[in-house]
C-alpha cells in the first residue's frame, strides 16, 4: 500500500507538482486578503494572472523547445533593452524594478533569469566551456543582465545570476580549475567593487548584510517575521487563523513574507510538508535532466533547477533569518504576475522537454 | 552520469534539512515565547524625529535650527475607549474631541505606528497628560523635535517653514524613504534645500507591555542631522529691514549690486513658521512672498528703461527739451501730469528727478513701444530672476500690440514686474551692466564642519550701455534723491541714488489708494548696497522715507540707537 503510494508520487510530472504549488499559493493569497493591508482584488488579480500564464504555457508548450535554441539571441537582447528601460525609467526621483504595463506592471528582471539561461544553455550546447573563450563569452552572456540588475539595485536577483551561472557550467563540464579560479577571482574582486561604491551603496549593502543596522526597516521585518513563524507552533494557528499577518505587522506578507503566512497558519507540519512538495517537484524536474539526451535540454533544465531551488531557499531562509533579507518571491506562492508567469513557463519548458525524450 | 544527478538534489536536502531545523527551533522550541509575543502584539517602533540642519546667516549666526520638544501621539491599537480617551484629552490640550476622535478611528495602514496628535505640548499639558495617564492607555508623550526660527516672522518667507508631508508629496517621495508624519520644508530656503537639510531619521524599536509602556528595547538606530546652510543673508541689515517696514502691507529687499548676493528680504503680512494652521485663512495673503510672488506694474521706476531706451536710441540728446504743462493731448485723449500746473520747461537731468510723466511720455512716443519692450526684455524684466527660493514668479511683459508707448513710458497697463526684479534692475544700473542672478544660499556644510557645496556669484549676462548714458542716468538717480521726488531717502554723509515709483491700480475708482516703489542703491558713487521697497497702499515717498532710514542704520552703523557691538558685527558684512 505504501509502497504504491510512493510509486504514485514518483511518477507524478513536474506539472502536478507544480499546480499543487499553485493551490497552495491561491489559498494563501486568499488567507492574505482577509486581512488589513491586501486587499481582496490582490487575490483577484492573482487568479487573473493564473489563467494568463495558463493560455500562454499552453501555447508555448506547442513550441518544440529546441526553437527556443534559435530565437535565444534576440529574445536575449529584447530582455537588456527592458533592463537598460527599467534603469532609465525614473518614477518619481528613484530607480524602479518595474515596467508600468496599463494595470500590469512588468518586472523585466524575473524574465531576464530565464531568458539568459536560455541564452547561456543555447550557447554552451554547441561549444566547449573548457575552451578559454567560450568561458569568457559565457561570463558577457551572465555578465550583462547581472551588472544592470544589479545596478537597480536588485541584490537578490543578481546572486541568483551567479548561482546559476557556476551551475550551467558546472552541468556543460567546466573543469575543476575553471570553476575555482572563477570563484577566487569573484571573492577577490568583491573587495574592489566596495572601494568604487559610494557611501550611501556602502550603507545599502551593510544594511543588505546586516538588516539590524536598520531596525525600522528590514531589521523591523525580520524580527516580526521570525515572531509570526514561531508563533505557528506544531500545528499552526489554522487556515485563515494567522494574527500577525492579518494587522499588517508584515508588511510584505502577500509577497517576498508568504512563506511567514503560510508557517503562522500551518505550523511546522505545514511547512514539512511544503517543502517536501517543492523537493518532489526538484526531483522531478532533476528526472528530466537525467534522462533527456540533448545538450541544450540538460543545460537548460539544469538552470530553471537551480533557479527555482536558489529562490525557495533564499525566500525560507531570509525569513527566518538564515540570509539577508532581499527581495525574492517564492515561486508559485508569492503574489506577483511577472515571478508567477516565468515560473509556469519554465515548468511548461521542463515537461516540453520530457515530452520530446526518448524515455528508455 | 548519476552523480550528476545528484548534485543538486543532495545539495537541495542539505539547505532543506538546516530550514527545517531552524522551524523547529523556532516553531517548536521556542514557541511559547513567540505565541506569547504574537499573542500580546507587543513590538512597537518608535521615531525619534529627523533632525535637520541648521540655517545660517552670512555670518554664521543660526536663523533656523532644531530644539527638543515634546509631542502628544499614540498608538492606534493600544487605545481601549477612544471616546473616553478623546473627551479627557480634548479639555487638556484644547483641542476639539471629534478631531481628536477622526484621528483615533482613522483606519492605519500599521496599527502599531505612533499617530501624533499635538506637536510642541506646553509644561502645564505634560503634566496634565502624566497625570491622567492611567485613564488614557495608547497615548503617550514623546521626546522630539521642533524648528526654531530666531528672528520668527521675519525670516518667514525666507526660510520657509517645515510641515507634514502632504499625501500629494508622499506619493512622489515614497520612494525616497519619506514614511507618512514626517515633517519636510514646505516653503522657501527649507523647501528648496530639503535635500540637504533633512537628516536620517532615527528610531528605536521595543517591547511593550500590556498598556503600552516600553519594556525592552530590541533595536535602535541613531538619528544623524542633515546639513548646515549658510545664507547670503546678514542678520542685522535683515532685521533693520523688518522693524523698519514695521506691520505695513508691503516688502523690502537688500542685495550686494557686486555680486548678487540677496541680503535680506522681508515680506509683510507674515506668519508664524510654527503655527501655520492659525494664519491659513488670514485675509493679506500671508504665505505670499511678495518679494518674489507679488506683480506689480512698475510705475515710474520703469522711467529708467525709456531713459536708457530713449539715449542708447539716439532719440533725444542730453539737453532736448520738453515742455510740461501738466497735460498733453494725443489725439481724443488727454494724458495728465502727475503735477497739475506742470513743470515747465525740463530736459531729461530734470525730468528723472521730477518724474516728469509728459516728459517721458513724449520722448516714449518718440522711440516707440517695441524698442522700450526690447530694452526692458533685456534688462530681465518679463523673465524670472533664477533666484534659490521656490515659486518665483516672471513678471509679465505685454505685446506691442497690448500697450501705448504712453502708458509704457511710465510703467502703466499690462506690465507686470516682481519687486525683486527691479532690484535686479537698479542693480544692474549701479553696476554699470551686469545682471547677477541673486542667490541667497552661499555655502552647505556637513555636521562635521566640511564644504559640501558653494555657490558663487553667477553673471547672467552683460548689458552693453555706453557710458555716457550710464552718466546721465545715475546723475538723474542721484537728484531723484537730492531734490526730487525720492527726497525722503535722504541721508547725512553717504549720497544715495534712487527711483521713486507709484502705480496705479486698475480699481483706484474704487478708493484703493496707489502702490509705492522706491528702488536705490549706496554709496551713489560706488555702490555696494541694493535695495527695493514695495509698500502696499502707500505712497512711493514713504517708500522712499523707509529705504532713508534703513540705508542709515545699515550704512553707518554708529548713528544707531545701540551701542556698539553692532558695529563690530557690521564690519564683517564686507559692505565697506
Amino acid at each position: 500500500m505504501l509502497r504504491y503510494f510512493k510509486r504514485q508520487m514518483m511518477e507524478k510530472g513536474v506539472i502536478f507538482w507544480a499546480s499543487l504549488l499553485l493551490i497552495i499559493g491561491v489559498l494563501m493569497l486568499f488567507s492574505a486578503s482577509k486581512g488589513v493591508l491586501v486587499k481582496e482584488s490582490i487575490f483577484l488579480k492573482q487568479c487573473l494572472w493564473i489563467i494568463i500564464a495558463t493560455i500562454a504555457g499552453a501555447f508555448i508548450k506547442k513550441i518544440d523547445y529546441r526553437d527556443f535554441q534559435r530565437i535565444a539571441p534576440p529574445l536575449y537582447f529584447i530582455i537588456i533593452f527592458l533592463l537598460v528601460a527599467v534603469l532609465f525609467s525614473w518614477s518619481s526621483g528613484g530607480a524602479s524594478r518595474w515596467i508600468r504595463l496599463g494595470v500590469f506592471n512588468l518586472q523585466p528582471s524575473e524574465f531576464a533569469k530565464l531568458i539568459t539561461v536560455i541564452t547561456l544553455a543555447a550557447y554552451l550546447a554547441e561549444k566547449d566551456i573548457r575552451r578559454f573563450p567560450v568561458l569568457l563569452v559565457s561570463l558577457i552572456i551572465i555578465g550583462i543582465p547581472f551588472l544592470l540588475v544589479l545596478k537597480q539595485p536588485n541584490l537578490g536577483t543578481a546572486f541568483i545570476f551567479i548561482v546559476v551561472f557556476f551551475a550551467i557550467i558546472y552541468q556543460a563540464g567546466a573543469t575543476k580549475g575553471q570553476m575555482i579560479s572563477l570563484f577566487l577571482i569573484g571573492i577577490f574582486s568583491s573587495p574592489f567593487m566596495w572601494f568604487i561604491m559610494k557611501p550611501y551603496q556602502r550603507e545599502r549593502i551593510l544594511t543588505f548584510i546586516n538588516p539590524m543596522r536598520d531596525p525600522l526597516g528590514k531589521g523591523y521585518n525580520l524580527i516580526q517575521s521570525i515572531i509570526t513563524i514561531g508563533s505557528g507552533g506544531f500545528f499552526g494557528k489554522g487556515f485563515l487563523r494567522g494574527t500577525q499577518t492579518k494587522l499588517a505587522f508584515l508588511p510584505e506578507y502577500h509577497t517576498d513574507f508568504i512563506f511567514c503566512a503560510f508557517a503562522e497558519e500551518f505550523g511546522f507540519i505545514g511547512v514539512v510538508v511544503l517543502l517536501g512538495i517543492y523537493f518532489m517537484f526538484f526531483k522531478s524536474i532533476a528526472e528530466v535532466i537525467y534522462y533527456t539526451r540533448e545538450r541544450f535540454a540538460k543545460l537548460l533544465a539544469t538552470g530553471i533547477l537551480v533557479i527555482f531551488i536558489a529562490h525557495v531557499v533564499i525566500n525560507t531562509g531570509m525569513t527566518m533569518g538564515l540570509f539577508p533579507v532581499v527581495g525574492i518571491p517564492l515561486p508559485f506562492i508569492s503574489y506577483g504576475g511577472s515571478s508567477l508567469m516565468v515560473s509556469l513557463i519554465s515548468v511548461v519548458l521542463v515537461a516540453n522537454i520530457k515530452e520530446n525524450t526518448i524515455m528508455f | 552520469m548519476e552523480g550528476e544527478k545528484r548534485l543538486f538534489i543532495n545539495l537541495t536536502k542539505v539547505f532543506f534539512a538546516v530550514i527545517i531545523l531552524r522551524c523547529f527551533y523556532l516553531q517548536i522550541i521556542r514557541y511559547p515565547y513567540y505565541r506569547n509575543l504574537s499573542y500580546r502584539n507587543c513590538i512597537r517602533t518608535i521615531d525619534t524625529g529627523i533632525p535637520r540642519g541648521i540655517i545660517y546667516d552670512r555670518n554664521m549666526r543660526p536663523l533656523a535650527q532644531d530644539a527638543p520638544a515634546l509631542h502628544l501621539v499614540f498608538v492606534p491599537y493600544d487605545l481601549e475607549n477612544p471616546d473616553k480617551e478623546a473627551e479627557i484629552l480634548s479639555e487638556i490640550i484644547s483641542m476639539d474631541r471629534q478631531e481628536i476622535l477622526r484621528k483615533f478611528k482613522k483606519r492605519y495602514a500599521n496599527p502599531f505606528d505612533r499617530v501624533y496628535i499635538k506637536r510642541q505640548l506646553t509644561k502645564e499639558e505634560v503634566s496634565l497628560i502624566e497625570e491622567n495617564m492611567p485613564s488614557l492607555p495608547g497615548v503617550f508623550v514623546q521626546e522630539g523635535l521642533i524648528r526654531n526660527y530666531i528672528l520668527g516672522r521675519d525670516t518667514c518667507h525666507l526660510l520657509g517653514y517645515t510641515g507634514e508631508i502632504s499625501e500629494e508629496q508622499l506619493k512622489l517621495l515614497k520612494e525616497k524613504g519619506y514614511k507618512p508624519g514626517d515633517f519636510i520644508g514646505q516653503d522657501g530656503v527649507e523647501k528648496i534645500y530639503d535635500d540637504y537639510l533633512r537628516g536620517i531619521p532615527g528610531g528605536i524599536q521595543v517591547e511593550v507591555d500590556a498598556l503600552g509602556h516600553q519594556r525592552k528595547v530590541m533595536g535602535k538606530k541613531d538619528s544623524s542631522p542633515g546639513n548646515n546652510i549658510v545664507l547670503t543673508v546678514d542678520q542685522t541689515i535683515q532685521e533693520i529691514v523688518s522693524e523698519e517696514l514695521g506691520d505695513r502691507r508691503g516688502c523690502i529687499a537688500v542685495m550686494d549690486p557686486r555680486n548678487g548676493q540677496i541680503l535680506a528680504m522681508v515680506s509683510r503680512p507674515g506668519f508664524d513658521a510654527n503655527n501655520i494652521k492659525e494664519y491659513l485663512d488670514r485675509e493679506g495673503h500671508p504665505f505670499l512672498n511678495r518679494a518674489i510672488k507679488g506683480m506689480y506694474s512698475p510705475g515710474s521706476v520703469f522711467k529708467i528703461i525709456t531713459e536708457i531706451t530713449a539715449l542708447e536710441t539716439g532719440a533725444i540728446e542730453e539737453y532736448d527739451r520738453v515742455e510740461c504743462t501738466g497735460e498733453i493731448q494725443v489725439a481724443d485723449r488727454v494724458f495728465h501730469c502727475w503735477k497739475e500746473e506742470g513743470h515747465g520747461w525740463v530736459d531729461i537731468n530734470l525730468a528723472l528727478p521730477y518724474s516728469c510723466n509728459i516728459f517721458f511720455g513724449t520722448i516714449g512716443m518718440k522711440v516707440g513701444v517695441s524698442k522700450m519692450l526690447e530694452f526692458a526684455s533685456m534688462f530681465g524684466l518679463g523673465s524670472p530672476t533664477g533666484i534659490d527660493l521656490p515659486g518665483e514668479k516672471q513678471g509679465y511683459l505685454p505685446d506691442k500690440r497690448e500697450i501705448d508707448p504712453l502708458n509704457l513710458s511710465i510703467g502703466q497697463g499690462p506690465i507686470l514686474t516682481t519687486p525683486l526684479q527691479l532690484l535686479s534692475l537698479i542693480s544692474t544700473v549701479a553696476n554699470g551692466g551686469n545682471i547677477w542672478k541673486p542667490y541667497i544660499v552661499k555655502e552647505i556644510i556637513s555636521p562635521d564642519g566640511q564644504k559640501i557645496k558653494e555657490f558663487s556669484p553667477e553673471l547672467k549676462k552683460f548689458v552693453y550701455v555706453s557710458e555716457e548714458t550710464i552718466d546721465i542716468l545715475k546723475r538723474g538717480l542721484k537728484n531723484v534723491v537730492m531734490f526730487g521726488t525720492g527726497s525722503r531717502a535722504r541721508i547725512d554723509k553717504i549720497e544715495v541714488a534712487g527711483k521713486t515709483g507709484t502705480v496705479q491700480r486698475a480699481a483706484e475708482e474704487l478708493g484703493l489708494g496707489t502702490h509705492g516703489f522706491f528702488v536705490c542703491y549706496a554709496p551713489a558713487d560706488s555702490p555696494k548696497i541694493a535695495m527695493v521697497v514695495f509698500l502696499d497702499s502707500a505712497s512711493s515717498s514713504e517708500a522712499a522715507g523707509i529705504a532713508g532710514k534703513a540705508l542709515k542704520r545699515i550704512l553707518i552703523p554708529e548713528l544707531n540707537d545701540s551701542t556698539g557691538t553692532e558695529t563690530e558685527e557690521l564690519e564683517n558684512v564686507e559692505i565697506f
